[in-house]
């Protein structure tokens, strides 16, 4: 069974037979495939949830193997199955409206995103000053056109030199805009033709098939 | 709300022509792709570089680490996984230590297991089944930034020769970027949003602009029929730009038909 449900051309029937329940309802009025789709969205979503668990199943053998064989790191990762196993048994046991789960969440995880999230900022500037050097017309260009737009956002730009507000804006809402509504047409498109070329068995790694 | 030109019966009003521009892209890139000659396809450097910067791995002993990003199964990732099938090709061939940092996201759990699937089947395919190891695919975490320090950490400690990242990388793109860069990376990436495509610009060798990524799948496997395929996005890009241009110049004479006309 499993052999059949794994062949190229069962998957490519099954994904074939998906995309018209979900592709259909969008444009034609019918309701009882509307029906359908909220469905499939939500055998999805199910099916989504199932892979958590096959995640810390992975996760659980591969760190055991580290700690097992003494690898580089082990104690690292007898700390990540610790923790992993006290937010698991907090978050289903306890619920998550727990003060154990609550804590993890607020005072640990949080926090430490925001860090991440936070550094951010020394990497753009890092990239920044080594891209926007004026090395050619074209790179000067780019380069004042950042330097404008940088100061417009900075809080204290805009009370002692308000004129950086009206030449931001215009470089904002024209080039700007502009430039992101032909990425975002060019990458529908690109996106359909995608569809198409998985529809028809052509783009195949997606379903973990390789060049054969 | 512009009124609609026109409306079919049975269709939704306001997608009518948005069906039948879908219908039309199907049956166009059918067309080409039955056509046995290969239409001329522009370069992608971004593209071109990977088989290089692989080759600069193997020469310098030292991994490549490729990525397919953090998202579910959409678009972006579906094309970052081709990337990644061709990436791994390339190491079974060469012998090249390949490393896949896999998670991200909540939804990143299912695309996992394909990419495991994907890698497998490569280094199975180049007669090196031997040489894969699934510990090269580290689970991170499902978590964006606990992600982010996991996969720079493998950077610093792993020094890779290639840094290829490619699939929905959202913010923790620029951290990894600019740390490959750091250690010494060649850094290959694709934005999928146009502030994290402008940024990736700053901190890589090479970015993938656009619809080159759902592209690449195509342009990597050089087959004629998967080719052709872009050349009807290209038709397409032509036929938005006619549009584009006809509604300005309609609008600055006082009429609405295109607005009208694409609203139906």
């Amino acid at each position: 069974m499993a052999t059949f449900f794994k062949s190229r051309s069962v998957q490519l029937s099954i994904l074939g037979l998906f995309f018209l329940i979900v592709f259909v309802p969008y444009f034609i009025n019918i309701p009882q495939l509307e029906w359908l789709t909220t469905k499939l969205m939500i055998i999805a979503a199910v099916t989504n949830a199932f892979t958590i668990a096959i995640a810390v199943y992975s996760q659980w053998k591969r760190s055991g193997r580290f700690i097992r064989e003494k690898r580089r790191g082990w104690a690292y990762h007898i700390y990540l199955l610790l923790l992993m196993a006290f937010m698991v048994f907090n978050g289903i046991v306890l619920g998550q409206d727990s003060t154990g789960y609550q804590w993890l969440l607020q005072a640990v995880v949080t926090p430490l995103s925001s860090v991440i999230y936070g550094i951010l900022a020394f990497y753009m500037a890092s990239a920044g000053a080594r891209a926007f050097r004026a090395r050619s017309p074209h790179a000067a260009l780019l380069l004042i056109a950042g330097f404008v737009v940088l100061l417009y956002q900075a809080p204290l730009t805009g009370a002692f030199f308000p004129g950086f507000e009206p030449a931001a804006d215009y470089l904002t809402k024209t080039f700007g805009m502009s430039v992101s509504r032909m990425f975002s047409i060019s990458v529908c498109i690109g996106a359909i033709v995608l569809g198409v070329r998985m529809l028809t068995g052509k783009e195949v790694a997606f379903l973990g098939f390789g060049e054969e | 709300m512009v009124e609609p030109l026109f409306t079919f019966p049975g269709l939704i009003t306001g997608r009518t022509i948005g069906f039948l521009l879908v219908i039309l892209i199907f049956v166009l890139a059918i067309y080409y792709m039955g056509q046995a000659k290969s239409p001329y396809i522009r370069r992608v450097p971004a593209l071109d570089a990977i088989e290089d910067a692989v080759g600069r791995s193997t020469e310098m002993g030292k991994p490549v680490v490729c990525s397919f990003g953090c998202g579910g199964f959409e678009y972006w990732t579906i094309a970052g996984l081709s990337i990644l099938g061709y990436v791994a090709k390339l190491c079974a061939e060469t012998d090249t230590r390949l490393i896949v940092p896999t998670g991200g996201s909540s939804d990143s759990y299912i695309v996992r297991e394909a990419a495991v699937d994907l890698v497998r089947n490569a280094y199975t395919v180049a007669g090196k089944s031997e040489n894969f190891s699934e510990e090269d695919m580290p689970f991170l975490s499902g978590e964006q930034y606990a992600y982010t320090p996991g996969y720079v950490g493998i950077l610093v400690r792993e020094r890779p020769g290639t840094t290829i990242m490619t699939g929905s990388h959202w913010s923790e793109a620029m951290n990894i970027a600019e740390m490959s860069n750091a250690v010494g990376s060649i850094t290959i990436t694709a934005g999928c949003y146009t502030s994290n495509m402008a940024a990736l610009a700053c901190a890589s060798d090479y970015v993938m602009l656009g619809e080159e990524q759902p592209a690449a799948g195509a342009y990597l496997s050089r087959d004629p029929s998967q080719l052709a395929s872009i050349r009807v996005q290209d038709i397409y890009k032509f036929i938005a730009i006619g549009l584009m241009i006809l509604g300005l110049i309609a609008i600055n004479i006082g009429s609405d038909f295109i607005k009208r006309l694409i609203s139906s």
